[in-house]
């Protein structure tokens, strides 16, 4: 369980953690990103307007420089045409105090004539009157305004420009000015962006003529090379809009933030420029910081995961140890978890749940221990009903099963003795039959005391058919004996033992402790008075029975006697009449004359007949006392036929009936008693040949499925409906065909019919009257076993 | 010498009848009326056979069988039974007793006599 629980709180954990880690990721890394992409343009948006603004300004240093030179020019060359060379000349050497960049101002008059030079180099040089007419600085100069020239180097090392502008009149001459550049080194060299920032300027014809590193000037470097300065040039001619800052490299290939702006007059590009690294250097620095503070995140989400399963699992575990305490029944225990959170509200619906499971356990046990009461009493009463069922049954004994009954009957009423009483219709009082816990003196006491009917609260219960209970004898003393007050019993319970049209009884207990006998007592001791009830007839009705089935067994006794002595009394001298007869028809005992051989005949065949009714009243009283048994043997259908026939032979003959068997040859053996067989054939085929006067007796047999069938039919009168089912009933000869003395007891079909029964076999009749009779029996071929007793 | 049958047999008329049968078959008869007299007259005169009644005052004719046949000089005397018993099992009970043929009362005389001559041809 617990590294079930281990593994559930690191799967809680890994939640945590890859949740963490989500929202670090998935939220901080994008937002950082963008924030970081933002403050980038941002900063290079800044960076490139300050190079721009760095670019302008000296751009507009050096038009200002230049303006400046050619206004003053400009202030001279307005008076020039009334003034005298020496004049020009005072004038020239102002211009040079005042402007320190011009190192030397020529003057060529309208005509082309050098008339002034001024120099800082040479001093005092008057004009040389040189002819400068033809000289292509003079011409543009009057022909086509200011003239500003390439800038050129002199001793290779500082960087000149000449200035030629002509007055305003037609008759001005032009003033040639050159001027030292290295004003705009300075500037250019000043200027400052950043810490590694730094500008240059080229002049029209790309030209390096300004550089922080003045040997890249001397060297002419060429920077037409980079691609924002061919850029630059291509866009020389028109003006600037808006920014010219880009990202491209400088001649070291490093990248560079890069600016720029012309000098108007001049033609000249302002290139500024800083590298990136230092441009961007904040933004590194910004990158870190959300680098450094991502990775802190990374680290502390694990931790915050652990600390956030941690914090889950302990509630958690607390719930699940509460939760198995009440599974396992101890629900006394209540969680506790004071995190003021869902968890401590789940733990209160633990507690609640707790408790009214506690609450109806106790409820339930209450009530199982209420019903177990309840049941154990019930299972009391149905043991004692079936110790009392059980002594009426296993005895007949009245006063044993009185005894036991009552016995329970105190038992289960809490009381302290009880006792039964019978009626005596005779003497009309109750008499004392059986008692219990109660001491002999007492005993005997009651005993001699004859409660009368109408006595006590016995007769007064017998009398009102209903229980008649005495919560308090000493308030009722009149309706209880005094030797039960003096014994000491204080409350008397009397149930009559009922019988539909009497009362036979009363069932009696007493209680030493005074009070009303509940409703659930009195309606058990009703119970047991019934049982008594039962008892009491039971015992009456098997003595009785008793009595009857001896008077019974005696008297069937004597009837089997008397049989048995009949039927050898009656043989004896019946021997002894068809002995002699025979011996006298046989002429043993010599001729018998004519005359009596016909009256011996009639002797012989009344003897016979005798003989036959004898020996029916014999079989039935053998069928009916059970003692019939067949004896099964083997025997040939045929056969029994046969011997029938043979013995009826000379019974047809004389009345000159023909006597027919239709057998098949395969007929097969059967088994079951053959002299029984004998017996019922004989009785058939005697019978047909005894009711028909005129015409045949053809006897049948055939064989089928396991069973044989045996018929025999007359042309005899017939036997009609009504007497059919009748005529194989006992003494039952068909009355309306017996025109008088045909002889026979009535008892041979019955006899008939119970021994083709014992064979598991049945017979039956096809008859009307007036067209014969067939008796037809049908047997089972093998029978192993009699199938029913006689 | 003729052959002597023993009948033992209480009734009077019936021993006539047997005496007139057996005299006309050439057999010589004695006779006996009850079992008492029955043991003692086999014991004497050792008859060729011995026509039984069952039914006899005092010891009946299957307690007499059963002496006869435990006696070693008397057993081989071949025993009729005659019962006027129908009852079944009374041959069961005669064969038991060591009857060695069974007939019914009343017997026809010459059914008697074919019986006997089975035994003493």
């Amino acid at each position: 369980m617990s590294t079930k629980l281990a593994t559930h709180s690191q799967g809680l954990f890994r939640k945590y953690f890859l949740l963490l880690v989500a929202l670090v990721s998935g939220v901080w890394i994008p937002l950082s990103a963008i924030n970081i992409y933002s403050l980038f343009e941002a900063n290079k948006q800044a960076l490139l307007h300050l190079q721009m603004k760095e670019a302008l300004n000296a751009a507009t240093k050096i038009e200002h420089f230049i303006t400046e030179v050619e206004r003053q020019i400009q202030l001279i060359m307005d008076v020039e045409p009334g003034v005298g060379s020496d004049e020009l000349s005072t004038e020239f050497y102002r211009l040079l105090r005042q402007a320190p960049a011009i190192t030397e101002v020529i003057y060529i008059d309208f005509s082309g004539r050098e008339r002034v030079r001024v120099s800082r180099l040479d001093l005092d040089v008057a004009g040389t009157q040189r002819d400068l007419s033809g000289d292509p600085i003079f011409i543009y100069a009057k022909s086509r305004g200011t003239y500003f020239s390439p800038v050129y180097f002199r001793d290779e090392s500082e960087p000149y420009m000449t200035i030629a502008m002509a007055g305003s009149s037609a008759e001005s001459g032009v003033a040639i000015a050159h001027l030292n550049l290295k004003f705009i080194w300075e500037v250019i060299s000043r200027m400052k962006i950043g810490k590694a920032g730094y500008a240059y300027v080229l002049d029209s014809n790309s030209t390096l003529i300004a550089h922080p590193n003045i040997s890249m000037v001397l060297r002419y470097t060429n920077f037409t090379l980079l691609p924002q300065v061919r850029q630059a040039q291509a866009n020389r001619t028109r003006p600037i809009q808006g920014e010219t800052a880009t990202v491209a490299e400088d001649l070291a290939g490093r990248q560079v933030l890069t600016a720029y702006t012309t000098v108007a007059p001049l033609g000249w590009l302002v290139f500024a420029e800083l590298p990136v690294d230092e441009a961007y250097a904040p933004l590194y620095v910004e990158v870190k910081r959300l680098a450094l503070l991502l990775l802190a995140g990374l680290v502390l989400a694990p931790l915050g995961g652990l600390f956030l399963a941690r914090k889950m699992m302990v509630p958690i575990r607390a719930l699940k140890a509460g939760a198995a305490r009440i599974g396992s029944g101890d629900l006394g225990q209540p969680i506790s978890i004071k995190t003021g959170d869902e968890f401590e509200a789940l733990a209160d619906q633990f507690n609640n749940m707790a408790g009214q499971l506690q609450q109806s356990r106790a409820d339930l046990e209450k009530t199982v221990e209420t019903r177990t009461r309840e049941l154990a009493q019930s299972v009391d009463e149905l043991r004692a009903l079936g110790e009392v069922s059980q002594a009426i049954n296993s005895t007949l004994d009245l006063e044993t099963v009185l005894t036991t009954i009552v016995a329970k009957a105190v038992q289960l009423s809490g009381t302290d003795a009880g006792t039964i009483y019978t009626f005596d219709e005779l003497r009309q009082e109750f008499r004392l039959r059986a008692t219990h816990g109660m001491h002999e003196v007492m005993i005997a006491a009651v005993r001699d005391q004859r409660v009368r009917a109408g006595e006590t609260a016995i007769g007064k219960a017998a009398a009102e058919r209903a229980p008649v209970q005495i919560p308090d004898v000493l308030k009722e003393s009149s309706l209880v004996l005094d030797v039960v007050v003096r014994a000491g019993y204080r409350a008397v319970l009397v149930v009559p033992l009922l019988r539909p049209d009497q009362v036979i009884g009363a069932l009696v207990v007493q209680r030493k402790q005074a009070g009303e006998f509940p409703k659930s007592t009195v309606d058990l001791l009703e119970t047991f008075a019934a049982q008594s009830v039962f008892a009491i007839q039971n015992a009456s009705l098997f003595s009785e029975i008793e009595e009857k089935s001896q008077q019974l067994a005696i008297a069937s006794e004597h009837k089997s006697h008397f049989l048995a002595n009949m039927s050898h009394e009656l043989r004896t001298p019946l021997n002894a009449i068809l002995g002699f007869s025979e011996l006298i028809m046989d002429g043993m005992l010599g001729e018998v004359p004519a005359k009596l051989q016909e009256a011996h005949k009639r002797i012989h065949s009344n003897g016979m007949h005798l003989l036959g009714l004898i020996n029916d009243v014999l079989d039935l009283s053998k069928i009916e006392a059970g003692q019939l048994t067949l004896s099964l043997e083997d025997y040939s259908i045929a056969q029994v036929v046969h011997t029938v026939l043979t013995a009826v032979e000379s019974l047809a003959d004389e009345k000159k009936l023909a006597l027919k068997s239709a057998l098949p040859p395969d007929l097969p053996k059967a088994r079951g008693d053959e002299r029984r067989m004998v017996q019922v054939l004989l009785n058939l085929v005697g019978n047909a040949i005894k009711f028909t006067e005129a015409g045949e007796v053809v006897v049948t047999a055939t064989a089928a499925n396991g069973s044989f069938t045996i018929g025999v039919s007359d042309t005899g009168p017939g036997i009609p409906e009504a007497d059919q089912i009748k005529i194989f009933e006992e003494f039952q000869q068909a009355a309306s065909s017996s025109k008088g003395a045909k002889g026979g007891t009535g008892l041979g079909l019955s006899i008939a019919k119970r021994i083709v029964e014992m064979h598991g076999g049945r017979i039956w009749l096809d008859s009307s009257s007036g067209h014969g009779s067939t008796f037809s029996m049908t047997l089972p071929l093998i029978v192993e076993k009699q199938k029913i007793r006689a | 010498m003729s052959k002597r049958i023993l009948v033992v047999e209480d009734h009077e008329d019936n021993r006539q009848i047997l005496r007139i049968l057996l005299a006309g078959a050439g057999f010589d008869m004695l006779e006996a009326w009850d079992g008492e007299a029955a043991l003692t007259t086999a014991a004497s005169e050792r008859p060729d056979l011995i026509l039984m009644d069952i039914q006899l005052p005092g010891l009946t004719g299957y307690e007499v069988t059963r002496r006869l046949k435990a006696d070693p000089l008397l057993r081989a005397i071949p025993i009729i039974a005659v019962t006027s018993y129908a009852l079944s099992g009374d041959e069961g009970k005669a064969t038991e007793a060591g009857c060695d043929a069974y007939v019914t009362k009343p017997y026809r005389p010459r059914q008697l006599l074919a019986k006997i001559k089975e035994f003493l041809p």
